[in-house]
């Protein structure tokens, strides 16, 4: 009985202190892996961020790049836009190239006409100007390009696009600035006047404020608004 | 005074120590597999768990579910708010089962010699395990609604060793029995006689004759019946000093808080671990479009980011519910649907549906709660109707228009979509990790490794105040 009760003793001491020390080791293992981190490697998780469509080539974001840069949306400078000279040297590309840039866009924005040598926007291009600005999905910039026809004189045209351009951003500030406080560093203006990247007709078949009434004179009294889903 | 024993009672001794030993050793196996599995993740990291009804055996992702829910949840430890993941409850199965592993290799070596406390001791102490097991059944039923195969594994040996008790105390009783019966006799009964060769002398003996017979030649000598080999004499059953019992409960419960203890005092500190994991830095939207969900007791602002068809969120909110926190938090919730439907931070549906699902959580205003809590509920279905690539998005719609048959319009107007919008915008504005679920607590985020078997500590941590008004 005695020797039983010596076994029975020996053998609980045995598998108390066996559990114990494998139970003690595995925690001091645990915490080594915690404070040296030598653990599986974490998957990386993605940080939410804006859209990225396909069309964000490297050329079509080089521009965009370089204009909000330089056009103030970016770095809180009080710049509001871009003059048609700066557009010219930024984009360093020629008209043809500069425009097929936002092809891809023709869809996701839309072309709001104006009247000859006008910025007033009437009831069909707010409506559009809005309904486009609600769209904004993922995207990050809101671009206003703004045109003058090649009527008139350089001077003139170049100040009227800015008037335009300038048109577009103020019914977007009346409209939206509430909701959304940060409209300047979202909304970026190029105005472009007469002589650099002008339209052709083929700019009709865009989605255009006033349908139908498009001549290769029209489509250039005109700001094109698009979002641009690229992360710049 | 003793009396020839029988068989049953010796088998009677052997064969309850012996079922005692088996359960021992089996409840043994899996309660340290379990604690093991759960000691693993005192790194914060996500481990394989074992998860079979043979102890220590790996489990596929399908069959691991149950024993992780079982972790996982608020029940798998002690003193969770006080120490990182708390003190698991299988450690100190650990030491009971091993404690009786050692009591029955005792009863077993020691057969009917072992004291009758020792019996009647293994009959109450063995039916604890039973009651703590009967305990977690009982939990897993109402608050689970699965049962680990580890957790199993210990009920069938937690019962195997109190059917072993129960037999023991049986035993114990027969023996008393016996003996009282042997006290009560009058004398003992004659053994039963067998035929051998005995001489004259001894035959007149026998016969009760006086004088002494002649000598007879060899071979010539009658037979006459003796008593058979004396079997075993009945030992009357001792029964051991008063003592006996709270000695044996006390190295009972030494065994069974040992490797709690040492696990405790191996533990590393998680203090600077937990708030590490980033800020939000807006804590509001500027349109309103997030929701807003304060129940009655509410006391602790919280961001809540989710997915309606998420089974992690589920799994979160659940646990969230079950520890009596969710309702104790003034909610902002973010829908982050991760479906690229409407998310354009994914090239691809990880949800599919998950975002009409959003649009009706946010249609939902009031009840929005509810909405998600149904999401929830029938999150299995919808996301099997979401696959079917060309009807997908249309059965889900029809499995919320059945139950929400009022949120169709808002669900498809403009207004909802933009929402939805502004609520992922919010998202990138954070500058949150693409992933769900998360929780902020006054802007301060509850780390991913923090949020299943640390979550009591983390939240005694980031919000005291919380912890201290459960």
């Amino acid at each position: 009985m005695k020797a039983a009760g010596l076994v029975g003793s020996a053998v609980g001491c045995a598998i108390l202190a066996a559990s114990a020390i494998t139970v003690h080791g595995q925690v001091r293992s645990a915490a080594d892996r915690l404070r040296t981190g030598a653990t599986a490697e974490k998957p990386k998780v993605a940080v939410a961020n804006d859209a990225e469509a396909s069309y964000c080539t490297p050329a079509f974001k080089e521009v965009l790049t370089r204009v909000i840069h330089a056009c103030g949306l970016v770095g809180g400078e009080s710049r509001r836009g871009c003059q048609p000279a700066d557009v010219k040297t930024l984009a360093s590309i020629n008209d043809e190239d500069f425009n097929a840039l936002f092809h891809p866009l023709k869809s996701r924005g839309a072309v709001i006409l104006f009247d000859d040598g006008a910025e007033k926007l009437d009831d069909q291009a707010r409506q559009i100007i809005e309904e486009k600005w609600l769209e904004r999905r993922g995207a990050r910039y809101f671009f206003v390009v703004a045109r003058a026809s090649k009527t008139g004189g350089a001077d003139f045209n170049r100040a009227l696009s800015h008037k335009r351009a300038n048109s577009v951003l103020f019914l977007i500030s009346d409209k939206f600035k509430a909701s959304n406080p940060d409209i300047d560093k979202e909304a970026g203006l190029l105005w472009l006047g007469s002589e650099y990247a002008q339209l052709g007709k083929e700019y009709c078949e865009w989605n255009l404020s006033r349908p139908g009434k498009c001549t290769p004179e029209a489509i250039n009294r005109s700001a094109f608004i698009s979002w641009v889903d690229c992360q710049l | 005074m003793s009396v020839q024993t029988k068989t049953p009672l010796r088998f009677g001794a052997i064969a309850p120590s012996a079922l005692a030993l088996l359960a021992s050793i089996l409840g043994f196996s899996f309660a340290l597999s379990s604690a093991l599995d759960y000691t693993q993740h005192l790194d914060r990291q996500v481990h394989d768990i074992h998860c079979s009804f043979v102890p220590g055996l790996g489990a596929d992702a399908s069959q691991e579910g149950a024993c992780r829910a079982a972790m996982y949840s608020p029940y798998s430890a002690l003193f969770k708010d006080q120490y990182w993941g708390g003190i698991p409850i299988a450690l100190f199965a650990v030491g009971a089962f091993g404690f009786f592993a050692a009591f029955s290799l005792y009863l077993l070596l020691a057969g009917d010699k072992a004291p009758r406390r020792a019996h009647q001791f293994l009959f109450l102490a063995g039916l604890t395990p039973l009651a703590v097991s009967a305990l977690m059944f009982v939990i897993s039923v109402t608050k689970l609604g699965s049962f680990c195969k580890t957790c199993v594994g210990m009920y069938v040996a937690s019962a195997l060793l109190a059917i072993a008790g129960i037999a023991a105390l049986i035993h114990d009783l027969r023996r008393a029995r016996a003996a009282l019966a042997v006290f009560r006799a009058p004398a003992a009964p004659p053994a039963p006689a067998r035929t051998i060769a005995v001489t004259p002398a001894a035959a007149a003996l026998e016969a009760g004759g006086t004088a002494v017979a002649p000598t007879l030649p060899e071979g010539e000598v009658p037979a006459v019946e003796t008593p058979k080999d004396p079997e075993p004499a009945f030992e009357p059953p001792r029964t051991g000093g008063f003592l006996l019992i709270p000695v044996w409960l006390l190295a009972l419960a030494i065994f069974s808080v040992v490797p709690s203890a040492l696990y405790i005092s191996a533990m590393p500190t998680y203090a600077t671990y937990v708030t590490g994991c980033g800020k939000l830095e807006k804590l509001t939207e500027p349109n309103n479009a997030l929701l807003r969900i304060t129940p009655a007791g509410a006391r602790q602002q919280a961001t809540l980011l989710v997915d309606p068809l998420c089974p992690t969120c589920k799994a979160f909110h659940q646990r969230l519910v079950a520890e009596n926190i969710f309702d104790k938090l003034d909610t902002t919730l973010v829908l982050f649907p991760l479906d690229n439907e409407c998310n354009w931070m994914l090239d691809r549906a990880l949800h599919p549906g998950a975002c009409v699902v959003s649009k009706a959580v946010l249609c939902g205003d009031r009840k929005a709660l509810d909405v998600l809590e149904w999401a929830y509920d029938r999150q299995e279905a919808l996301l099997a109707a979401a696959k079917d690539k060309d009807r997908g998005v249309a059965e889900v719609r029809g499995m919320i228009r059945e139950k929400w048959p009022g949120l169709d319009a808002c669900i498809d107007s403009k207004e909802t979509k933009l929402r939805l919008e502004r609520t992922l915008r919010y998202v990138v504005s954070n500058q949150l990790p693409v992933s769900t679920p998360q929780l902020f607590l006054d802007g301060v985020r509850l780390c991913d490794e923090d949020s299943d078997i640390g979550l009591s500590y983390t939240l005694s941590k980031l919000a005291p105040d919380l912890k201290r008004s459960r």
